[in-house]
């Protein structure tokens, strides 16, 4: 079939180089200082404690939380990413909406919800599921855009929308949704990690703390925990075990110490602390009112947005250059053809370990090693999304069909797989980049100015309405990308689209 | 919107999200009350866990504690009313009341009248400690404690804009961080990641007991003035839920500790009566330093 | 059941801009067995879909590619060829559990193509030649008068594709089919059309023709 685009398709040497001499350029602007330091007595304890795991100490009910968090959080999510994924491909402000959920990272919603649902079971749920609702209806909306529509098109004219989606649709794509929702699961127990750092019962709660005051035993024991539950995932995350899942986890869930009023929240949340604050005495018909209002916003645009904007773009831009050549490393560790009946189980371990372990952790360690700048960060960031890219990479490569001759090792590599995966590839790392300018909104500590780091201010100087601005900054910097992101993806034809063999020609040919 | 919308109010109707307390609702509520983690998590559930008992069995209601881990969080606990007492640093505690009409402080610790920062740094950089404020810190790697920290934050970042007229702390060091709490801000400065930090002292003297400070590494270069910090602020309404007098009754038990066990883990010799006018200075700072409206 | 003709006049199709062919002037009657030859990128599955923009309402479809739905198993491929004549909440019922009267109607279409013991297979899980059969067993219980098919024997054998094609003609008033197949084409239909070069090069009854004048078309081709 021959095919006339509108644009001339981009071969994947020109966009990878093209990502790469971003990162070059943004280079020059990243403050990349290494500081001589003499990090060895903390280090030296850290691996002292990695080597006693204190395992009495790991709280089973730590446990049953997190698992609960991430169960509800993700379910909610998914089951309403769902929702918005039907006329998400058809409705701006379905998109917009959507880019808004995904741009507000999980401690933020939690601090946010905190305002309405005190600190409870609701706002920890809501800090994932709303999130994940943003991620899980722009992923679904693609699977069910790129599914096969050939049964689709054969349908007997006149039948029902109904029965054609349940009929021609949902099948095809139903595997695909479930598998990504329950890869998702993986992430929302990452993501419960960080519920603790608003106090929410869960691992997270105790591992930041152990880590935080030195009692890395306790710390390993913990993260040996959490590596397990997410190395075992697909043992215990099935659609057969999801509905006791989904009942334990909602008989589990800590109850809430205190009562907070949520219709007084919400209304004050909504009248009051997310309205610019000139806005909440001045009388609209007030001049002064406007002119005061632009005095509250000039700083923040020149002190915190762009300078803000520019750092996130540079430091997502070199993190996910490097993520890639991370990941092009680690990924052919997990794959069945390249590594033996030995190797695997070690190479899954390693990418279990590389991707689960808490970026905040990463950072430390990089930090105490390399001094504060923005080096820590990237690498941080980078390790973190490598073991991600790399762990799904190696899943996509066990799913290819090889031909019985096919060459073995480096050649393997480079002639059968990688072309193959090429694309797959790209559109993962397009996806990370905007995960990568979100996550670097909680790494505070290194002192690097990103979007995030003055929102994290503004919450803590209970700014929220300032917080809110940053937020909306972030979310258009998130759509800017995903829109450049989309565009790509169609020169690239990543997508690839099923042939749609059977499509009726009368839409596209026209009879004289 | 509506997705959005359906799933509040769904989960809103869940019971857990309205909490046990209120099944209790023959008796008073439970008093509920948190602290900012300031520092070391086991030592904030021992002391908490310690003040629950004591206050129990001192003022007739159940109480709890709840841990929080974040400052903003904790101030956001008490704001939206789902605890009624907190031991705030100074600075969070200006920022409740603020935020919380009625809200009141009403003990600090005998120390937090005159309370101070170390300025911290590591022994490599050469810097030696003074009575002035050490100038020469200028160009170094610089961390505070936690964002909203009065010791850690605030009252540093005061004496850096007036050493330094003009400039903030971003212009006046290479680079600034936020280690998160002082007993981390300690660490970092002692492995050099950051040159110069800014710690609460009874933090330093606490953990430098403990054996975790390491003498030849790190060292105190520099103490400050005095300023007022922690206290215990507390939510108008207890008078319309545990009766008229409350509030005072809640300040007596509080100054009427002398148990040791509890007190030490505060690192405080006792509590003493204050009152919100203790803590006009730190609202002054706060705007003079743009970190309050 | 009889149908208006299906009458193409001058027509053209352009596939992204690019002219498939113009100028076709094409009717066929209810009754006729049609059938469509011409080398491979002649502009037969062209011809087919303006074919089937001019009658869908009339036309039992059988694609080129099968254009089943692979997670789903043979008997739910069948049985959407009456999607559009049964209530949603029927269609949904039986998703989950098929009524018994359906199972059998499906059953016995899918024994005239072979495929009996395989109702409750999944199409995915099939072969090539397999689902080309179910996709023809998909049409078959479509039942609408006009059957439009695409190659809808070419991955199997001849006997094979002879003994398909041959049920085919039997339920359906009027047969329109591409094949590449000459024999086939001469033993299963009355009326053979060569399209060529964007055009029909050849219209005539089948009686008249044999395989050797049929030849050349290909022949040129090569």
């Amino acid at each position: 079939m021959s095919t006339v685009l509108a644009h001339k398709p981009l071969g994947y040497r020109a966009a990878s180089a093209g990502f790469a001499l971003a990162a070059f350029a943004a280079l020059a602007l990243a403050d990349l200082h290494v500081a001589s330091l003499d990090p060895w007595a903390d280090l030296r304890r850290l691996l002292a404690g990695l080597m006693r795991p204190d395992f009495a100490s790991v709280l089973p009910l730590s446990i049953a939380y997190t698992i609960a968090f991430a169960v509800l959080g993700v379910g909610l999510g998914a089951g309403a990413g769902f929702l918005l994924a039907i006329p998400f491909a058809r409705s701006r402000a379905v998109r917009l909406f959507c880019a808004s959920l995904r741009a507000v990272h999980e401690l933020f919603w939690a601090l946010l919800l905190m305002q309405i649902f005190g600190l409870s079971a609701t706002t920890g749920l809501l800090a994932i599921a709303l999130p994940y609702a943003g991620i899980c209806a722009k992923v679904f909306s693609e699977i069910i855009e790129e599914a096969d529509l050939a049964a689709l098109r054969v349908l007997p004219p006149g039948t029902g929308a109904v029965s054609a989606f349940l009929y021609a649709r949902l099948p095809d794509v139903a595997a695909n949704l479930r598998h990504y929702t329950l890869y998702r699961f993986e992430c929302g127990l990452r993501s419960t990690l960080v519920l603790g750092f608003i106090g929410l019962p869960t691992m997270g709660f105790h591992l930041e703390s152990a880590f935080r005051q030195g009692r890395y035993g306790e710390a390993a024991a913990l993260l040996a925990v959490f590596y397990g539950l997410i190395g075992t995932r697909r043992l215990w995350v099935r659609p057969a075990t999801l509905p006791f899942l989904a009942v334990a986890s909602l008989l589990v869930l800590p109850a809430t110490v205190g009562t907070t009023d949520i219709g007084a929240g919400l209304a004050r949340f909504l009248t009051h602390s997310i309205v610019p604050a000139p806005l909440r005495e001045g009388a609209l018909a007030d001049p002064a009112t406007w002119t005061g209002l632009w005095a509250w916003f000039a700083p923040i645009l020149t002190g915190q947005i762009v300078p803000g904007a520019l750092q996130t773009l540079v430091l997502a831009q070199i993190a996910l250059v490097v993520t890639a050549l991370g990941a092009l490393v680690l990924f052919p560790l997990t794959a069945r053809r390249f590594t033996g009946p030995l190797g695997r189980p070690l190479g899954r371990i390693l990418l279990v370990v590389v991707r689960s372990t808490p970026e905040y952790m990463l950072a430390y360690l990089l930090l105490q090693l390399l001094g504060p700048s923005m080096l820590p960060t990237i690498l941080a960031l980078a390790i973190h999304n490598a073991g991600i890219v790399g762990y799904l990479m190696g899943r996509h490569a066990d799913g290819l069909a090889y031909r019985l001759d096919a060459p073995k090792g480096l050649n393997l590599y480079a002639y059968e797989t990688l072309p193959r995966l090429y694309g797959q590839f790209l559109a993962y790392l397009l996806y990370r980049w905007e995960l990568i300018l979100r996550e670097g909104a909680i790494l505070g500590l290194l002192g690097v100015a990103t979007l995030g780091f003055y929102v994290d201010a503004a919450i803590s100087e209970l700014r929220i309405d300032v917080a809110v601005v940053l937020i909306a900054a972030t979310v258009i910097l998130t759509l800017a990308v995903e829109a450049l992101s989309r565009r790509l993806r169609a020169r690239l034809r990543i997508a690839t689209l099923p042939t749609r063999l059977s499509r009726p020609l009368t839409d596209a040919g026209e009879p004289a | 919107m509506l997705a959005r919308r359906a799933a509040l109010s769904l989960l809103a109707a869940l019971p857990w999200s309205l909490g046990p307390a209120r099944a209790e609702g023959a008796t008073k509520p439970p008093l509920v009350f948190t602290g900012i983690p300031d520092q070391d998590e086991s030592r904030l559930v021992e002391r908490f866990g310690k003040v629950a008992t004591y206050l129990e069995a001192k003022l007739g209601v159940p109480v709890r504690y709840i841990p929080v881990k974040n400052y903003p969080a904790a101030v956001t606990a008490f704001t939206n009313g789902q605890v009624q007492l907190a031991w705030f640093g100074g600075f969070t505690g200006v920022q409740a009341r603020k935020a919380v009409p009625g809200a009141r402080a009403i003990a600090q610790g005998a120390e937090d009248a005159a309370f101070k920062t170390y300025l911290i740094a590591n022994a490599r950089t050469g810097l030696g400690s003074s009575k002035e404020f050490p100038k020469e810190a200028a160009g170094k790697t610089f961390t505070f404690g936690a964002r909203a920290s009065t010791s850690g934050r605030l009252m540093p970042e005061h004496f850096i804009r007036q050493a330094f007229p003009g400039k903030a702390p971003e212009q006046v060091f290479s680079r600034v961080g936020f280690s998160g709490d002082h007993s981390r801000t300690i660490q970092l400065v002692q492995s050099g990641a950051f040159e110069v930090g800014a710690v609460d002292y009874t933090v330093w003297d606490l953990d430098s007991k403990a054996g975790k400070v390491e003498p030849s590494a790190v060292k105190v270069i520099w103490e400050s003035p005095p300023y007022p910090d922690y206290q215990w602020t507390v939510r108008g309404e207890v008078e319309a839920t545990y009766g008229a007098g409350f509030t005072e009754r809640l300040r007596q038990a509080l100054t009427g500790i002398d148990d040791p066990a509890i007190l030490e883990p505060f690192g405080r010799t006792r509590f003493i009566p204050v009152d919100d006018a203790a803590y006009a200075p730190l609202v002054e700072v706060g705007r003079s330093t743009g970190l309050l409206d | 059941m009889p149908h208006p003709p299906i009458v193409l006049a001058n027509a053209s199709a352009s596939y992204r801009g690019r002219t498939v062919f113009s100028g076709i002037d094409l009717t066929i009657r209810a009754g006729e067995r049609v059938a469509l030859l011409g080398r491979s990128g002649a502009g037969k599955s062209t011809l087919i879909g303006l074919i089937h923009g001019q009658a869908a309402r009339d036309i039992a479809l059988v694609p080129q590619a099968a254009a089943l739905v692979r997670t789903l198993s043979v008997f739910h491929n069948v049985y959407m060829g009456r999607l559009d004549r049964r209530s949603t909440l029927h269609n949904l019922r039986t998703l989950v559990r098929p009524a018994k009267a359906d199972v059998e109607a499906v059953r016995g279409v899918l024994a005239r193509v072979d495929l009996g013991e395989a109702l409750w297979a999944r199409a995915g899980e099939l072969s090539g030649g397999q689902q080309q059969r179910v996709s023809v067993a998909r049409a078959l219980y479509d039942g609408r008068p006009i059957l439009l098919a695409d190659e809808p024997v070419s991955a199997l054998d001849r006997r094979q594709g002879a003994a398909i094609l041959e049920r085919l003609t039997e339920h359906h008033a009027t047969v329109i089919v591409a094949l590449h197949d000459v024999p086939l084409a001469l033993a299963q239909t009355n009326r053979i059309v060569v399209l060529d070069a964007g055009g029909i090069v050849l219209d005539a009854p089948a009686r008249d023709l044999d395989a050797g004048t049929l030849a050349r078309f290909y022949e040129a081709a090569a």
